[in-house]
This record gives C-alpha cells, sequence and structure tokens, in this order.
C-alpha cells in the first residue's frame, strides 16, 4: 500500500468512526449478545444466568401466545403486502398523468403517510368504535343501498345504450367511453333524483350498529377481527408511500413505448398488462421487499391499542418480543429468542429476494 | 374471388376525438377527488369528533353546537363578560352574566320555572379529577329566575308555548378566578329544553336537564372545549405542570438533537463512503445497506441493557444516544456525495488542504440540499419515534414523548371514554409535522420516491 493511500485510508476511518462505533454497539454487539442470550434463561432482574441450549426455542412453540403472535405477523406481512401493492399500482397508475394540479393531490394524498403512527392510531381506535365512523358509514352506504343499486341499474342501462345506438352508427366506441360515460352519469343521477323525489325508491331506516371492530371474538379467513383493523389501518396509511415509489417508476417508462403499442391496436387495459407490468418489475420487486420487511416490525399499533382490544387477537412477534422483557420478571432469554426468529423470517425475505435474481439496483 | 360485404367502420374524427379527451381528463378528476376525500375524509371526521361533547354519539351529526357561529358568537361574549377573557373565558369578581333559557310547554299544561343550579364540579374523569381548584360555586350567586315572554309554537307537530326565562349569574365580593363556570338548569316535568343563550353540553334525563360545562366558556373554551383540556387537566401530580406542553418540548429537543449529530456525523460517514479509499469499503457499505432490512424490535433488547448500564434509562439523552446516527442517513449523504463532481475537491486537495479542512470548508456548503432534506427526514422520523420511546423512557412520565404520551392519554382516559380529549390530543401532536410538511412538501416526496428507488 502506498503512503498517501495509508494515510487516505486512517482518515476514513477517522471520519467513519463516530458512525462505526455507533453501529458497533447498538447493531452488532447488540445483535450477537441477542443471539447469546437466546440460549440462556437471563432474566432482567436476575444477576445470574445459566445456559440452557435450544430449551427457549421448544418453549417458544409449546407457547399458544407465541404460535399466535407468528401466524398473525405472517398473515398480516402477506395479506397487507397483497392489499398495499395492488392498491399502490392502481393508484400510480391513474396519477400517472399529465394533468394540471396532479402534484397538488399527490401532496394531499401523501399526507397520512408523514403522520404519526401514535396519533393516527388513537384515532383509529375512534374510527373503529361500535358507535365509530366506520360504523356510521358502514351503515349509510346499507340505508342507501336501494338508491345506489338504481342509481347503477340506470347508469349501465343509459351506457349501454348509448354505446349501442354509436355502434349502429358505425362509430367504434369502447364500452367505457368517457364521454358518453359523463352523460350517462348525469342521466343516471337524474332519474336516481327524480325516483327518490317520486317516493318510487326509498332510503332505508339506519339501524344502531350492532358490529363491533376491535372487541369482535370472531375470525374472517382464519385471522381475528381486531387483527383486521390493523390490518385496514395499516394498508391506509402505507399505500401512499408506495404509491409514490410507483410513480416514479411510470414515470421512467419511454413514452415511445406506449405510442408503439397503440400503434398495433393495444387497448389502454392491454397496454397497462403487457407494457406497463413488465416494465415495472423491478420497482415491483422492490415495492414487495420493502413492504414485506417494514409489515414484520409493526408493533405501535399493536402497543397503543393496549385494553381497547384483547391481546391474543391482534399480538405480533414484535410485540411479543417486547411484551415479554417488560411484564414480569422480565424473560430476556425467552424474548431473545423469540427476536431470534423475528431476524430470521427478515433474512429469509432478504435472501429469497436476492436468490431470485433481481437486485435491489436493477431499476 | 367472392365479394365481402365489409361493414363500413368509420374513425373517429376530431370532433369526438376531443369531446373525449376532455370527458377523460374530467373522471380522471372526479377520481382524484375521491381519493382525496378518502385520505383525508377521516381525519376530517375525527376532528369533528374531536371538538363534540360526545364524540361517540350515534348517529353522527355533522353539523352541532360547537361548529355553530350563533354558539361561538354567544360563547366569545360570555367569556368577557365572566372574566373580561373572551378566548378562554372564566368567572373573575365584578362578574354580571345574563342568561336566558326556553321551554316548549304543550297545550294545557301550566308552564312552570326552572330550576337553575351553579355544581359543583371536578374537571374531567383522568388525571384532572385529583387537583383541588377553585370552584365558582362558591362564589356565583343566582338571582330570581323570571319569565321574561311567552309565544305559542308548534314543536314536532304538537301546539303549545315555547315560554322564555332568564337570570343573573354574579361573582359576589372579591375572590380567586374560577376557571370555569358550572351551570345546570333543571325543568319541571313536561317540559321540554327548546333554546338557550349558549347550547348546553349535555342534555340529560330526557331533555329535561341542561348541563353545561361553563356558563361563561370564551369562543375556544367553547368551539375547541377538549383542546383546551388536554392543556389544563393533565398534569404532573407533583409539580402541577402540564404534561401536554412538557412532551411537546421534550419531542422537540430529542428530535433537534438527533438532527444535528445525524448531519455530522452520517455527512462524515457518507463522504469517507463515497469519496475515501479503504480496504474492504464495498463489504461495508454492503453491510450498512443489510443493517438497514433488520427490525429494531429484534436487537432492542442489548440496547436497553447498555442504555441501563450507561445510566440513560427514563432520560432523553438515551433515545438521543440509541439515534445518533442510522443506517440509513449514512446511505443518503454517500448517494449525494456520489453525484456532485470531484473536480472542485480535488483542487482543493491538491493546494495542500486536509482532509478535514476540506470537508468542513469546500464539501458540507455543496451539501446543503442534501442536508436539507435529511433534518427533514430525520425530524419528521424523531418527532414520530415511538418504540424507542416506549423502551428508554417507560414510567417516566415527565420525560415522555409525544407519542408516548398519546398511548399514556389512551390508558388514562381510554378507561372512562374520554374520546374528546385523547383525539384533541392526536391533532396537537400532528400540528408541528403538519406545517413542516407543507412547508417542505418537495423534500418529503421527492426523498420517498428517490432514495427509495435508489435503495
Amino acid at each position: 500500500m502506498l503512503r498517501s493511500q495509508r494515510t487516505e485510508a486512517l482518515y476514513a476511518l477517522l471520519f467513519l468512526a463516530p458512525f462505526l462505533v455507533h453501529l458497533g454497539v447498538f447493531f452488532v454487539f447488540a445483535f450477537v449478545r441477542t443471539l447469546g442470550f437466546s440460549f440462556t434463561d437471563k432474566t432482567l432482574i436476575g444477576q445470574s444466568y445459566q445456559i440452557v441450549g435450544f430449551a427457549n426455542f421448544v418453549q417458544l412453540f409449546q407457547d399458544p401466545r407465541f404460535i399466535a403472535a407468528l401466524t398473525h405477523s405472517i398473515s398480516f406481512m402477506l395479506i397487507v403486502t397483497l392489499l398495499q401493492t395492488f392498491l399502490a399500482l392502481s393508484m400510480a397508475a391513474i396519477l400517472n398523468q399529465r394533468l394540471r394540479g396532479i402534484t397538488f393531490f399527490r401532496t394531499v394524498y401523501y399526507i397520512p403517510s408523514v403522520l404519526s403512527s401514535a396519533a393516527v392510531t388513537v384515532i383509529a381506535i375512534w374510527f373503529f368504535q361500535k358507535t365509530g365512523f366506520l360504523n356510521t358509514f358502514v351503515g349509510w352506504i346499507g340505508s342507501l343501498a336501494p338508491v345506489l343499486l338504481t342509481f347503477l341499474v340506470i347508469f349501465a342501462l343509459a351506457q349501454a345504450l348509448q354505446v349501442g345506438w354509436e355502434r349502429m352508427r358505425g362509430l367504434p366506441v369502447a364500452l367505457t367511453d368517457p364521454a358518453l360515460a359523463t352523460i350517462s352519469l348525469a342521466v343516471g343521477l337524474a332519474l336516481t333524483w327524480l325516483l327518490v323525489a317520486l317516493g318510487a325508491v326509498v332510503p332505508r331506516e339506519a339501524q344502531p350498529p350492532e358490529f363491533t371492530w376491535l372487541t369482535n371474538s370472531d375470525r374472517f379467513l382464519g385471522v381475528p377481527i381486531p387483527l383486521w383493523s390493523i390490518i385496514m389501518l395499516n394498508t391506509f396509511t402505507t399505500i401512499p408511500t408506495l404509491m409514490l415509489i410507483f410513480l416514479a417508476g411510470l414515470q421512467d417508462i419511454p413514452k415511445s413505448i406506449y405510442e408503439a403499442a397503440a400503434i398495433d391496436g393495444a387497448s389502454p387495459l392491454q397496454q397497462f398488462f403487457s407494457v406497463t407490468v413488465p416494465m415495472l418489475r423491478p420497482v415491483t420487486f422492490l415495492v414487495i421487499t420493502l413492504s414485506l420487511i417494514g409489515t414484520l416490525q409493526m408493533f405501535d399499533q399493536v402497543a397503543l391499542m393496549g385494553d381497547a382490544a384483547p391481546l391474543d387477537s391482534i399480538i405480533v412477534l414484535a410485540y411479543y418480543v417486547y411484551n415479554n422483557v417488560f411484564s414480569g420478571e422480565g424473560r430476556v432469554g425467552l424474548a431473545s429468542a423469540a427476536a431470534i426468529i423475528l431476524a430470521a423470517l427478515t433474512f429469509a425475505i432478504v435472501l429469497l429476494q436476492r436468490a431470485l435474481g433481481i437486485s435491489e439496483k436493477a431499476h | 374471388m367472392a365479394a365481402q360485404v365489409i361493414k363500413p367502420v368509420r374513425k373517429l374524427d376530431e370532433r369526438h376525438l376531443a369531446r373525449q379527451r376532455w370527458a377523460r381528463a374530467a373522471w380522471i378528476y372526479g377520481a382524484m377527488l375521491a381519493l382525496a376525500v378518502f385520505f383525508i375524509g377521516p381525519f376530517y371526521v375525527a376532528y369533528l369528533g374531536s371538538l363534540k361533547d360526545n364524540p361517540l354519539e350515534w348517529p353522527f351529526r355533522y353539523s352541532f353546537a360547537q361548529t355553530q357561529p350563533k354558539n361561538w358568537a354567544a360563547a366569545w361574549r360570555l367569556g368577557q363578560l365572566g372574566a373580561g377573557n373572551p378566548w378562554t373565558g372564566g368567572f373573575a369578581p365584578g362578574a354580571r352574566i345574563p342568561f336566558q333559557v326556553s321551554y316548549f310547554v304543550e297545550e294545557g299544561q301550566e308552564p312552570q320555572t326552572p330550576m337553575v343550579t351553579v355544581p359543583t364540579r371536578r374537571a374531567g374523569a383522568g388525571l384532572g379529577a385529583i387537583f383541588d381548584e377553585v370552584q365558582a360555586a362558591q362564589y356565583a350567586r343566582v338571582s330570581e329566575v323570571q319569565e321574561v315572554g311567552r309565544r305559542s309554537a308548534l314543536v314536532g307537530g304538537q301546539p303549545g308555548q315555547i315560554v322564555t326565562y332568564g337570570f343573573t349569574i354574579t361573582y359576589e365580593g372579591q375572590g380567586p378566578k374560577a376557571a370555569r363556570l358550572p351551570l345546570d338548569i333543571e325543568a319541571p316535568r313536561g317540559q321540554m329544553y327548546h333554546s338557550a343563550t349558549l347550547d348546553p353540553n349535555r342534555l340529560e334525563r330526557r331533555g329535561r336537564v341542561a348541563s353545561w360545562d361553563s356558563a361563561a366558556p370564551g369562543f375556544l373554551g367553547y368551539t375547541f372545549r377538549n383542546y383546551v383540556r388536554v392543556f389544563n387537566e393533565a398534569r404532573d401530580p407533583n409539580t402541577g405542570a402540564s404534561f401536554f406542553l412538557r412532551w411537546t418540548l421534550n419531542t422537540f429537543l430529542v428530535s433537534l438533537a438527533v438532527v444535528l449529530t445525524t448531519l455530522l456525523f452520517a455527512s462524515l460517514a457518507g463522504y469517507a463512503l463515497a469519496r475515501m479509499y479503504f480496504p474492504g469499503k464495498n463489504y461495508l457499505f454492503a453491510f450498512v445497506v443489510f443493517t438497514m432490512t433488520v427490525p429494531a424490535q429484534a436487537i432492542f433488547i442489548s440496547n436497553y441493557l447498555v442504555l441501563r448500564d450507561l445510566g440513560l434509562l427514563g432520560s432523553l439523552w438515551g433515545m438521543v444516544v440509541w439515534s445518533a446516527v442510522g443506517a440509513g442517513a449514512v446511505f443518503i449523504m454517500k448517494q449525494f456525495f456520489e453525484s456532485i463532481p470531484r473536480e472542485i475537491e480535488e483542487a482543493a486537495l491538491i493546494d495542500g488542504a486536509s482532509p478535514i479542512t476540506t470537508f468542513f470548508r469546500i464539501i458540507i456548503p455543496m451539501a446543503t440540499p442534501a442536508l436539507g432534506a435529511l433534518t427533514i427526514l430525520t425530524f419528521q422520523g424523531m418527532w414520530n419515534e415511538f418504540f424507542k420511546a416506549a423502551v428508554v423512557l417507560s414510567g417516566q412520565q415527565t420525560n415522555y414523548t409525544l407519542p408516548l404520551g398519546l398511548s399514556f392519554f389512551r390508558s388514562a382516559y381510554g378507561v372512562a371514554g374520554d374520546w374528546g380529549l385523547m383525539l384533541a390530543s392526536a391533532f396537537l401532536s400532528m400540528i408541528p409535522i403538519i406545517i413542516l410538511f407543507v412547508v417542505f412538501q418537495r423534500y418529503f416526496v421527492e426523498g420517498v420516491s428517490t432514495s427509495a428507488l435508489k435503495g
């Protein structure tokens, strides 16, 4: 090594020193120590401890609460990732337009994800109460169902009639022609209003809400209802971030590909599936990975729910670890074993992503 | 060759296409508006809830006492009469408050004078209840209730008359200022509350008892009653200092300190990783990227013990030390330094300046945009940090940060179902971040899409 190079390496070490010390203490040492603890029976209050081998891991898989936490974490991760990716991509596709004022809307959509999870969770718990706004809204839709249904039928009929008429005249209009749909919308609104005013269609009486979200012991698709509430909340707050990542990806797709596809006669839907989706594959992979890793870390929402929902119906791995350290005698050994399983799940996802051969920098 | 009958297919002409373009734009704006309602609507209805006396009322109302300008004006005026303070009101020596209330009496019934009392009532359900405060009941004198007028009216299809009574509440002699002037008016059986100078906070016993938290509330004290309660009711049992103000200050201090350490350490490390040569650099960088994926909840146990050994548990310094510099921040700075041209610093190095001088004199001034973005992202991250606060600060209520404080409120007020206060505190804790977001939104939006894509 040259002398100048050695000087430079020394300076680099100097520059990196604060970060490396922090990383060493709060990551490397922390990880190694957690791994070590997972094979002992250490507690938070006890002074001495012994090595117990794999006993903690055996004990974990005999603990029904841990099994619940593990299944909740995995189902939460899969459901939220699926919902988020699908909804964020659809929204990004709608918003990928060169229209006036679009940046304003993007900013507005982003608001829920800059707010603190604590504040948003408090608001969400109110939202999910028995007489909270979600049940109010569902009840409102239910009582308006006859009116909404009438409107949809009239709208569909008007659209079908118009498209049929234009095609008979030999104009190749699509079923979803936006200009005709505007007319159908006006016709639908006017006729529905008339029918309601004449009393031919009557909204139903709103009933006091019965359904509980947070204190419900039922399951839907094998997942407890309270956990579904957190799934909805988490999806709601993270969609905007993922949507922005998709948008940045969409705007990097050259316009010429779409033009070529349009010349070949591809409909907007065909263009979406044969141009957008394959071109977006690296970005989609990134979004899915971020989402999988992020959902495994979900902690705040469960912690803030507190006694609003039964713990066994919402507990996830991250909270299981925390709860074991900070309740009772503080079973550090057992919690460490659970923490190692949480870390192992994360590594598995990262490795899987590498194995599939699409690196993060593919874009 | 057989002649084929080809159906004539016309092409859409320019007029049709233009019409379609306009209609499509209209549908897209409609969809964007619907999405905006979807993302902002829940916060709007929760905000309405935070103004209500009972946020869990059913059916949900969009218009209620606190949203009506008539009550704003009355609350303002009554606050001025009560303590010369139109904003938060009160009840001070010399106060003289005229008040009117109207009842509906069905036809055939003889109206009876209602009973007016200024009750002794403690504030709130949770922490507020443990403090002894000046009670207006000790100093208030209610004049004789007199009938002011009556007119016949139809209410709910029932014929009858509306009878209006008037009375005056005065502060007799000298004494301390009371924060609130609670008021209860009980009407005899068969009479229904109709209206009053100021709409009551609650109607009890089928509308026979109308109850006010304060008859001299002031504009904020009435409309933003729950927000004022956040500051007034949640106090430290030992010192009496407002918890919420303290938590806000704590959150500011922690966020500011972490921003400073992050700016310094992350730019130093990012610069070394981007520009300097040393063995194993690429491995180190790959490792840094890898650490970003590991959940903090998987490795916090040792960090908790380290902070305990350093004596930093329950202290804001514990939060600062644990968050002093993050791998994500180093990553952002490295990306930035790689994007600026090398020539400038090389010129400086050739002139004989040491890397340290070059870094602080030349590199840092050039890095202002990246440092700005990093400041915003770090500040927002620390302002919202819940997990680390829950590990480090638990149990030390005066040292809480806002997210942990909200969770404390949730357990303190959740049992009593005091949603007004919980919602109000959630909204108050969001204000600084919303302001930051509105002013620096470019950094937020670009920070997310670019740093994530490159990561």
